[in-house]
Formats: structure tokens, sequence, C-alpha cells
């Protein structure tokens, strides 16, 4: 393309619109001001405008995880920049597409302790994949078409981009729209077909192979190609909570979450199980407990994933696959078809096994009313009731995260956005009005905690503002419940500093913001109040009250393993 | 635990050194030494990291390292088949002619320099693997090491052929 003269600024809207960037998150600021400038005469990029940049960034990540697209985020220099570092994070940990901008102080400026300066730079290198302090202009296109690039191939992660505001200003003569990468980064993308056929051989003389599904499925868009797999081969998958929707919930071969608050026959299988494949998983602590020996003891250990650190990193494999894992699992289905295995028709003992465990579980989860069941239980079993396939769920994080992960059954990939690394509080709202910008047709739930809520709940505005609107259901028991939880079984009810009162009124704090609110105090009633919610067209506060003591049971105590869970008792014995 | 000598490609860009220092720490890997300097290819860098640690760190921090952005070639060199040298500078007392003597000596042996000389004193230059240098200051601390200086360990690997 021809040299033009453009400032900074026109730079980098025009490269935003050349990678196809149709929307960021963000807040503007003193340094950012010509940026600003170009964004309110373009309309190509819708700019909506946060609360808060800790919520700009989730936003820009429930955007990311919805759409499979790279969410934008912006924020100005300084507190701007600081208040992103958590969303960044969070997105970093669970390997998110995002792109920041944040502005900084003039060049010449640099390090004299401007006003609103910090070390943007520095800060957020160790939560993000790659980060660019531009100090020249005509670096601005290469380091922009950089940024998306490595945002969104590989492992996918964070990419931040600080602009000097003198960078943004000056104008110089580009070469717009360059294709140049970076010698050093060249994902490992096509999987080795010798590791392959190994890894086919062993699942092919399993007697129980079992699939083990994490985030990079959903990620990588292999949720077909897990489901094919699954049925060719006769083996039951089971779920990461990142992994959620990589099955559909309710599929006769998906055994539901495994880890430390999944079903109890998830962990057993992967106890079971003579062969575990494992794909775009990084065997966290919160999936495998922390008896490794009990982890897939008889197992030989298949591992595929995008990134090869991740290889023997928690886990020790028989069989490493480094690759894209949607290729990875269409090169093992091929493999498997020349050997013509079938073993899904067959009513081995293993297939047996996992029908048993499968019904016994799926009972458990429809059946609303079931003795010792607690109301936290019920709420989520009358979405799955209530809601249809399609509607996204996004969790804060905590007890309300994990009675969603446990019961809420989820049928597609991309529906179910949570924060699984990191695990931050306030998350999910934000994240909810990301998800609801990129599927504006679909339903969009927030499940969320009382104590979460509080952390991020501003962004109402936002959604009122922006006209996004989304439902947050409010699992209310007034506590931190997850750590009240644990104070229950470990210390004894020593409820330290976990207590948070009776204040505010959420029905209140949603009509002080113009959204709809409203109370619901016993499960029953949520469905007539989410239709209402619905019906309002308003962003909308539902606030269920839930036993001040529900505990999100079964769970892997600390220090346990897969097949010590504790608070089975629910559970029907087979 | 070994130690290890791995030499790094790098891309010459401002905050490399930050990274990858960054990148030790987040992972809980101590560096024992760390060098960079210009090389042969223009706009790149070479930097030797030795490292103390079991084989899986080792294995852990070569991935993670390869996984940085501006690496663009990470070579484990394994001990016997590289060269490696450190250099050290040490200012040494000596309280005689007779201490001196013997220092001197001592020096040629180890093949070290003396590059400088006071009445009492005498900086002595050793350049040599990082076992024989710990091994000659432990001799001149008989005589009274006032200061001393190491560069780090730097590495190549031997033979005719360049690592791939």
């Amino acid at each position: 393309m021809a040299k033009e003269k453009l400032s900074g600024a026109e730079i980098v809207v025009d490269e935003l619109k050349n990678e196809g960037v149709e929307v960021a998150f963000g807040i503007p600021g003193g340094v950012l001001l010509d940026l600003y400038e170009v964004l309110y005469k373009e309309d190509a990029v819708r700019h909506i405008l946060m609360r808060h940049e800790q919520c700009a960034a989730h936003a820009a990540d429930g955007y990311a995880r919805v759409s499979g697209k790279t969410g934008v985020c912006i924020a100005t220099s300084g507190p701007g920049a600081t208040n992103l570092v958590t969303g960044l994070a969070n997105a970093s940990m669970d390997s998110v597409p995002v792109v920041a901008l944040t502005g900084q102080v003039p060049t010449s400026a640099i390090g004299s302790n401007a006003f609103q300066e910090a070390s943007t730079f520095t800060i957020t290198m160790p939560v993000t994949k790659y980060n660019f302090l531009v100090t020249r202009t005509k670096d601005l296109p290469k380091v922009i078409h950089n940024a998306f690039y490595i945002a969104n191939t590989g492992r996918k992660g964070v990419v931040l981009i600080d602009l000097p505001k003198d960078v943004l200003a000056t104008k110089a003569e580009v070469d717009l729209h360059p294709k140049e990468t970076f010698a050093g980064y060249k994902p490992n993308i096509k999987p080795n077909q010798i590791q392959i056929k190994k890894a086919v051989e062993a699942l092919v003389n399993a007697e129980r192979p079992l699939i083990l599904a994490g985030g990079g499925i959903i990620s990588a868009d292999a949720a077909e190609e897990l489901r094919h797999l699954a049925e060719f081969l006769g083996a039951p998958v089971v779920t990461t909570l990142m992994g959620k929707g990589a099955i559909p919930e309710g599929h006769p071969f998906s055994l539901g979450m495994a880890g430390m608050h999944g079903r109890i026959y998830a962990n057993r299988a992967i106890n079971e199980c003579d062969a575990l494949l494992a794909v775009g998983t990084r065997f966290s602590d919160r999936l495998t407990g922390w008896q490794l020996d009990q982890f897939a003891p008889d197992a030989t250990l298949i591992h595929v994933d995008i990134d090869a650190a991740e290889i023997n990193k928690n886990v020790q494999v028989d069989i490493p696959i480094v690759g894209d894992v949607k290729l990875a699992l269409a090169d093992i289905i091929k493999w498997l078809e020349k050997k013509k295995r079938t073993a899904g028709t067959n009513e081995n003992v293993w297939v047996q096994r996992i029908r048993k465990m499968h019904s016994a579980c799926e009972e458990c989860i429809k059946d609303v009313r079931r003795e010792g069941t607690s109301q936290s239980d019920m709420l989520i079993k009358e979405l799955n009731r209530i809601l249809d396939d399609d509607t996204i769920i996004t969790t804060e994080v905590g007890q309300c995260q994990m009675f969603a992960a446990h019961y809420y059954m989820t049928k597609k990939p991309r529906t179910f956005v949570t924060s699984g690394g990191l695990g931050t509080m306030g998350f999910g709202f934000p994240a909810a009005i990301g998800a609801k910008v990129a599927a504006p047709d679909k339903k969009v739930v927030d499940i969320a905690g009382d104590g979460s809520f509080l952390m991020t709940c501003q962004d109402l505005a936002t959604c009122v503002e922006s006209d996004i609107p989304v439902v947050v259901c409010i699992f209310d028991n007034r506590y931190l419940g997850m750590v009240r939880q644990w104070q229950e079984l470990f210390f004894e009810k020593r409820y330290s500093q976990t207590g948070l009162g009776v204040t505010p009124d959420f029905v209140k704090l949603a009509e002080a913001f113009s959204c709809y609110g409203e109370r619901v105090e016993k499960p029953e009633d949520l469905k007539d109040a989410l239709h209402n919610a619905f019906e309002s067209g308003k962003p909308a506060v539902i606030d269920m009250v839930v036993d001040k003591e529900d505990k999100i049971l079964p769970m892997i105590p600390p220090g346990g393993g897969v097949i010590g869970m504790i608070g089975t008792e629910r559970c029907t014995r087979i | 635990m070994h130690t290890h000598i791995i030499s790094l490609l790098v891309e010459d860009h401002p905050g490399v050194l930050t990274r990858m220092s960054g990148m030790f720490t987040m992972r809980g890997i101590n560096i024992t030494s760390l060098t960079v300097s210009p090389c042969e290819k223009e706009g790149l860098s070479r930097m030797t990291v030795a490292i103390e640690g079991s084989e899986s760190e080792l294995e852990q921090v070569r991935k993670q390292l390869s996984n940085l952005i501006e690496v663009v070639k990470v070579v484990d060199l394994a001990e016997k088949k590289a060269i490696i040298r450190d250099l050290c500078l040490m200012k040494v007392h000596v309280k005689d002619s007779n201490a001196r003597s013997t220092v001197m000596q001592l020096a040629e042996s180890y093949g070290a320099k003396i590059v400088d000389a006071t009445l009492d004193s005498l900086i002595i230059e050793l350049t040599e693997e990082p076992k024989t240098i710990d091994r000659f200051l432990e001799l001149m601390k008989h005589f009274g090491v006032k200061q001393s200086f190491r560069t780090g360990v730097t590495a190549i690997g031997i033979g005719a052929g360049v690592e791939k």
C-alpha cells in the first residue's frame, strides 16, 4: 500500500479496522485525547464507555470468549492502566485473546514521575503474552498487526500496546497494513504424525478409554471433532471447568465436569480409566486434586496441547502431542477410522459402567426436589428448565460459580463463560456485558454471588447507557460463601470476616440505575422473575435469597485426591 | 541439582532482558549467572544463562524460554560439548616479597595474568572454566582477596558446526 502521512491515532484506528475490530470497551483520559478524537469522527469501531477499567478488560475478555474474535479494551495512563491489570491477568490465565491499548505520558516525560504516569510496560509484562511500549509513530502499523497476530494464534493470550501521547499525536509517513511478523514467534500448529499414531495405538488397545476435554477444545473450535471421536471410540468425556460446553452435557457419553467441585463419577472415571486422552488442558490443581497417585494411576496418558510448555509441567505424560487440538483430533479420527475401530457400539463392561454413572448423575440433576437438595442447587436446576441451549451463562467466582459448573447443563461451546484460572470475583457481570455485545440476539445471564457482584456492579450504568440488557441472578446468602464454607468445614465454623451484613437492597440498587429488579424468595418463583426480566428489555438484577449456609458439595478437600471427595452422601451409590 | 547452561539468540528489543529475568522469577528458578552481548547477526543478541535445577525444571525453562516472543533460538549446552568461560578480576593482598612471588607463580601456573600491581597488592585476571576460577580464588584467599569481580559464564558449542 502507498505511503500515507497520518497521525499516530489515525494509524491506530485504521489498523484496528483492518484487523476486523468492530467494538472496543474503554474509558478515555488525558493522554488519549488524540485517539478518542479519531474514534469520535469514525464510526467503524463502536466504543462502549465502561465505568471502571477492570470491567473494560473483563468485557473484552467475555466478548472474545463468546465470539472467538480478539477483544479490545482501552484505558488511559497511570491508574487507568493499573486498573486494567486484574482483567488482563484473568484473560491471560484462561488463554483468551485480548488486545489492550493504554495511553502513556509523552516519551520525553517517561521516567519523570509525571502526572498519571505508571510503568505500564513493566507492570503488565507478567500478565501478558507480549507487550509493546511504542516510541515511534512509524512503528505503529507493525506493532498493531503483530499484537493481533500474537493474541489470536498459538496459545491465545493478551497483548498490551502502551501508547505515549506524542506517538499518537505525531504524524508520520507509513506503509499501512504490513504482513511481517517476529522471527522468534512460530506457534506449533501441525501435530507430529508419529505421536498421533502412538496415541491411536494406545486408544485402540485400551479397555477403558476416557477423554478429558479442556478449554483448548473451545478456543480451537474443536467440539465437533471431540464429539465424533467420543462416539467413534466409545469413550466417555469428562471436562475441566474451562471445557464446559466442549460436549453437550446430557450427551450419553458426557460425565460432566471433573475436579475439586466436579461430579463424583467424572472423578471416578479418571481414576478407573486405562487410557486418558487429555486435550487442551493444563492439569490445574483444581482438576487433579493434590494426590496425583490417584489421578489416572493405571492410564496411558496422552496429552494434546498447543503449548509445549504444558507437557510434563504438572503431570507426567506418556504420549505428548503438541499442536492445534482441532487438527490433532481430526488426525486421530482419521487414523482410527483406518483401523475401523467402532467400540462405541460394543456393549463392553466399560460402556455399561459409564451408562450407569451417566444416569446416576443425570437423575440427580434433573430431580429439582431431590432429598437433601439445597436452595442453591434448586435454583440452578430451575435455570436448566427455564433457559434455552443458546443462552450464554457467565459466572462470578465462588459458590455460585461452582453450583453453576456442577449443576448447569451447558449444551454448546462458548455459552459458559467463567474465570477459571485467576478466580476473579467481579468477572461475571462485565464479562456478560462483553458476551451480550458479541451475541446481541442471545440471552445472557450472569450467575452471581452478592459478594462478587458488589465488586463491579457500577457498570450497570454501562448496560443502561449502551442498551446492553443482561440479567444478573444473585445467589444472595449475605456471605463470602465459598470462604465461609471452608471455615465451616475446616475451621470449626469460625466465620472470620466472611459475613456481609444485610445491605444493600439489590432491587433498589437495580432501580437506582434504571434497571429492572426483582427479589425471589423461593426457587419456584425464579421462572416468573426471569420472564419479567427478559420482558422488561432492560438490564436486570434478580436477587435470589438462598440459605445462608448452603454448601456446594461434594468436593475434594484441600490436600485430597480425585477419589477422596467429601459430602457424597447425596450421590447415588453405584 | 545440576548447573545447566542455556544459550539464547534473542531479538534486540527494549525490555528483552526484563522479560527474560521476569520469566525466571515467575517460574521460581534461580539464575546463577546471565550474560548478554551483541552477536554476529545484526539485530540479535546472544544470552548465556546458567541455572541450577533438576532435569524437569530445565525442561520447563527451555520450553518457557522458547515461548518468549523475542527468543529466536534456545540451545542447551551440555557441559562436555561446549567451551565454557568465565572471566574474573581480583585484587589480592601481598604482604611481602615472599607472598608476592608465590602469588605470581600460582597465577602463572593457572594461566592468569597480572594486570596491575602496587607495593602491597596485585590485580589478577583469569579467564577459565568457572570451577577453575573457584579453585584459584580459594588459593588466593590464603593471601587475602580484597575484591573479586566475575562476568558470568559464556559458552560456545565445540566443533565446526553451528546449532540450528
